[in-house]
């Protein structure tokens, strides 16, 4: 090991701020960049280009130091990550297409930091993502529709309806592990799918329609017209999913650099040895599978809203494959690993239309290219930190 | 109810009891040799329905016409192509991954179900509609009362029986059933008792995949019909099948098999008001029994270290 | 304090047919150090595991610190104040030192999820409390590991790795510790090391008593007061290394009888 010096006694670096705020302003950029690409050429050569300077940056070990200030600064860079997202919003504030793209990459994030508390830190494996996003979109879809409930309380209803409709799994889920386990998230996504193809109250094969969100009077669905400003309604819904986002991304954090992460960390390593010390795996489990599905399904309420029109072929397995992967492209456990996954899996088939039609059969080459080359995808879980920035005496 | 309805129901369910379990046979096997699931596995089944009848579609093309013929050279056909198809995922897929967490190899074989499925929606000739599959085997009946015993569908259980014989044969009575079942039983060990791991794996998933090729021609020959799509739920029931039967033991698998297309038949005749429901019945069933026995209903011998 | 810490009568585990531990007594006083010993498969792990609440009681019962603990699972073992180590050193390779040895003391620590996720003051405190102590503990054994605290234990070697998982037991302050061949893999220098650290903090926590399953009958005979030899499950001779060792049944346990 060249690495003398003992990793926990290292001094700060004077120029790891900087440069990781000029890492972010550059992905902020590039992002600007990249949704105005039109051609397909264009959005292949910025891919070229993000690659060959992520690795230049690698060696120039520029990549350690935003490791660095990340792990030193962690409040000043994510403030600027937040300032990096409403420049984006801003640039793009008329641009319905953009702006719904964008909302819809920090939904699935949202969604996926939910399956990263089951799987990534707890190791369940829960198959039926994408039922509980629809539990949730289903349920904004009927109180919106049916009753005069606030919109905004909607939200986080959705999320404790998935919570409601998953606990009936909590049971199997508790007593299966591996293999077994697999086969009854499995069976409840199909489950799920079918019943609700088949059940006529709910709409049926056509779906339901979902009403708009609302907050203090302001209908979302509106575009915003403030003298000469003008911005597409669906910045609404892009600053709410921001918060939203904001919210479950602290909550993932906190849970993470706590005992309550550390406890389902080990239920997930090793069962046994954590239960002969006293961790009840049990409670972790059942923790995490609720409070998972009701990030799904929180995420799932304002999707609904967003599209505007919900039927049971947005739900089905390889919907929820696809939020799976999310998780283990980016990383299982890893935050900003999934935050990088969910943007590539939601935008890039969208800019490269060419490949639209190939989409889930190259994602899910990549998946397993990913698998089975760098099986702890492409931001690897950092190791854990309870509190940013500090050092023992 | 009738008898002719009745009668229908239930060589509706054998008919789809037979080709769950074989499907699950195959999840077990693969499962008895390397401790992995290949969700692939009802995609694979969807592969060889297809081969079926591109090779049907060949010779016709070539002017072979009698059925007979057709139909033995399209099960070769497909049994031989998809048996190596599965000896190559096996090798190029999941032998590099056997380190890997169970998971790993759990997500990497639906992946690679997702890229066959859609590598034949996309590159088959009109991949994305559903094919007709030709009716090879007589349409004659033999009336028992009231009811039309169709001679295809009797044919077809009998063939889905004796392929069941077949695999249970090599597997207790052949050598290489044998070394099957010793690597079954301790990879490390039968290595060093001279036994070719890596072959013995590759032929099991052959064997395994080649089952699958059968089931998915079954399917073709009695509803006449296949599309890119059919094998992901297969796969899901023949999956679920093998788990809720017992990993690593053939008779949960096709207990499991029979069980689950039992389910859909009791969902669509006992819920009267909605028969729609079945499969939404046999999913919760399913679920239920895996809460009350969660190794299965003939469980695996596992035991682990301390 | 002559009451005894442990208390076993007729302890047996069946496996099936298999009788893995049969009706095993053993009773140690507060503060001994009770070896235990025998060939491969004679039911020395077996007993800890069903001590452990890992595997049940086939027969028998057990009282531990005055509590019959016969029906308690792991968890409740763990929190009456048995902590233990394991012979394949089940340590979470991921996580780093720290992380290993806080699962140790779990029952010390707030679990709360509230607490946990909205209450950060009081975590940092508790936290900053747990890493000192988890770092003096650390430092008795090797310094150096001590300034390691946060890198992951896979990239150490099973020299640290057994020391951490000794921290791992030892930082809840427990009763008594079960240490399952915790020599196992290691050199003859490295296990006199160990076994110097574990007097070490035997002396500085009170009462703690110690059963240790050992192959390398040189610490058998340097650390324990009294040993225990187990053949098929069953006890065949009990008394100090030296008794044990001059035992001829034991003997041809270890050679082999004719």
């Amino acid at each position: 090991m060249e690495n003398t010096q003992p990793a926990t006694a290292g001094r700060q670096d004077p120029t790891a701020l900087p440069i990781g705020i000029l890492a972010i302003a550059g992905m902020t950029v590039f992002a600007a960049v990249f949704l105005m690409a039109e051609s397909e050429a264009a959005v292949g050569g910025l891919l070229a280009f993000a690659a060959v300077a992520v690795l230049g940056a690698g060696k120039l070990g520029l990549l350690e130091r935003v490791r660095a200030a990340f792990r030193d600064h962690e409040l000043t860079m994510h403030t600027a990550i937040v300032i990096g997202a409403l420049a984006i919003a801003w640039v793009f504030r008329e641009d319905h297409f953009a702006l719904l793209m964008l909302t819809m990459a920090m939904l699935y994030l949202t969604a996926c930091l939910g399956l990263n508390v089951q799987l990534g830190y707890t190791g369940i494996l829960n198959f039926a993502g994408s039922s509980f996003l629809g539990v949730g979109c289903y349920t904004a879809a009927v109180l919106t529709q049916h009753t005069a409930i606030p919109p905004l309380v909607i939200l986080p209803l959705g999320g404790l309806m998935a919570t409601i409709v998953g606990s009936v799994l909590i049971l199997p889920v508790l007593r299966t592990r591996g293999h077994y386990a697999a086969v009854v998230t499995i069976a409840f996504a199909v489950l799920f799918k079918t019943f609700l193809e088949v059940n006529d109250s709910l709409g049926g094969p056509q779906g339901l329609a979902v009403g708009e969100m609302t907050l203090f009077g302001w209908g979302f669905n509106s575009n915003i017209e403030i003298g000469d400003f003008y911005a597409s309604f669906y910045m609404n819904y892009f600053l709410l999913a921001l918060v939203i986002t904001i919210l479950a991304f602290a909550l993932t954090r906190r849970i993470e650099r706590s005992w309550v992460g550390l406890n389902m960390d080990a239920v997930r390593i090793d069962e046994l040895a954590a239960s002969c010390f006293g961790i009840n795996l049990a409670r972790w489990k059942i923790t995490a599978f609720m409070l998972g599905n009701f990030m799904i399904g929180t995420a799932g309420a304002l999707l609904g809203m967003i599209l505007g029109f919900i039927a049971p072929t947005n739900f089905t397995f390889a919907d929820s494959l696809i939020l799976l992967s999310i998780v283990l492209l980016g990383g299982m456990g890893s935050v900003w690993g999934i935050a990088l996954a969910s943007a590539i899996i939601v935008m890039l088939p969208e800019k490269l239309q060419l490949i639209q039609e190939y989409r889930f059969l190259l994602f899910a080459a990549l998946v397993i290219l990913v698998l089975r080359f760098r099986p702890n995808g492409l931001l690897p879980r950092a190791d854990r930190i309870y509190f940013p920035g500090w050092r023992p005496r | 109810m009738d008898l002719a309805l009745l009668g229908q129901y239930v060589i509706n369910g054998l008919m789809l009891g037979m080709m769950y379990a074989l499907v699950a046979v195959g999840f077990t096997l693969f499962f008895g040799v390397l401790d992995v699931i290949k969700f692939s596995h009802g995609d694979v089944l969807m592969v060889g329905a297809f081969t079926g009848y591109t090779t049907f579609l060949g010779l016709e093309a070539a002017g072979v016409h009698m059925p007979v013929i057709q139909i033995v050279l399209l099960v070769i056909a497909s049994t031989v192509l998809v048996g190596l198809l599965g000896a190559a995922i096996a090798k190029y897929l999941i032998l590099p991954l056997t380190n890997a967490p169970a998971l790993n190899i759990l997500l990497a074989t639906m992946m690679l179900g997702t890229v066959l499925r859609e590598a034949v929606r996309l590159f088959f000739p009109e991949g994305s509609n559903p094919k007709r599959f030709p009716r090879l085997l007589p349409d004659t009946v033999i009336p028992i009362g009231g009811f039309d015993l169709r001679v295809d569908s009797l044919m077809l259980l009998i063939a889905g029986v004796l392929v069941i014989v077949a695999i249970h044969t090599v597997i207790n009575r052949t050598k290489l059933g044998l070394a099957i079942r010793a690597v079954a039983q301790d990879a490390e060990t039968a290595r060093i008792m001279g036994i070719n791991f890596e072959l013995v794996v590759l032929v099991t998933f052959a064997i395994g995949s080649a089952a699958a090729a059968v089931a998915g021609v079954m399917n073709g020959l009695y509803y006449n019909e296949i599309n890119f799509g059919m094998g992901l739920l297969l796969g899901v029931i023949g999956f679920a099948a093998a788990i809720v039967g017992g990993l690593g033991n053939i008779y949960g698998a096709i207990l499991g098999g029979f069980l689950f297309a039992a389910l859909q038949t009791i969902g669509a005749v006992a819920l009267p008001f909605a028969s729609a429901y079945k499969d939404v019945f046999a999913f919760a069933v399913i679920i239920s029994i895996m809460a009350w026995r969660p190794t299965g209903l003939i469980p695996e011998k596992v035991s682990e270290r301390v | 304090m002559s009451e005894a810490i442990l208390d076993c009568k007729g302890v047996t585990r069946r496996f099936g047919g298999l009788v893995a531990l049969d009706t095993l007594d053993l009773q140690m006083p507060r503060g001994a150090i009770l070896g235990l010993i025998g060939p491969n498969g004679s039911g020395k792990t077996t007993f800890f595991n069903v001590l452990t609440g890992i595997y049940g009681f086939s027969d028998g019962a057990a009282a531990f610190d005055g509590r019959d603990i016969t029906a308690y699972s792991s968890q409740e073992v763990y929190r009456a104040g048995i902590a233990r180590t394991f012979q394949r050193s089940r340590m979470c390779l991921p996580l780093s030192v720290f992380d290993n040895i806080m699962v140790g003391n779990h029952k010390r620590l707030d679990h709360g999820l509230w607490a946990n996720v909205f209450a950060r003051k009081k975590l940092r405190k508790a936290f900053e409390e747990s890493y000192e102590e988890a770092h003096e503990l650390v430092k008795i054994f090797d310094p150096p590991l001590a300034e390691r605290m946060f890198e992951p234990v896979a990239g150490f070697p099973m020299i640290d790795r057994r020391r951490i998982e000794i921290c791992r037991a030892l930082i809840s302050h427990p009763k008594l510790l079960l240490l399952d061949e915790p020599s196992a893999g290691m050199t003859h220098e490295e296990t006199r090391q160990l076994m110097d650290d574990i007097l070490e903090v035997r002396d500085r926590i009170k009462d703690l008593s110690i059963i240790i399953i050992e192959h390398e009958m040189g610490v058998i005979e340097r650390i324990t007061d009294r040993c225990i030899v187990l053949n098929f499950g069953r006890k065949i001779a009990e008394g100090t290394y030296q008794d044990v060792a001059n035992d001829r049944e034991v003997q041809e346990a270890y050679l082999g009888a004719e």
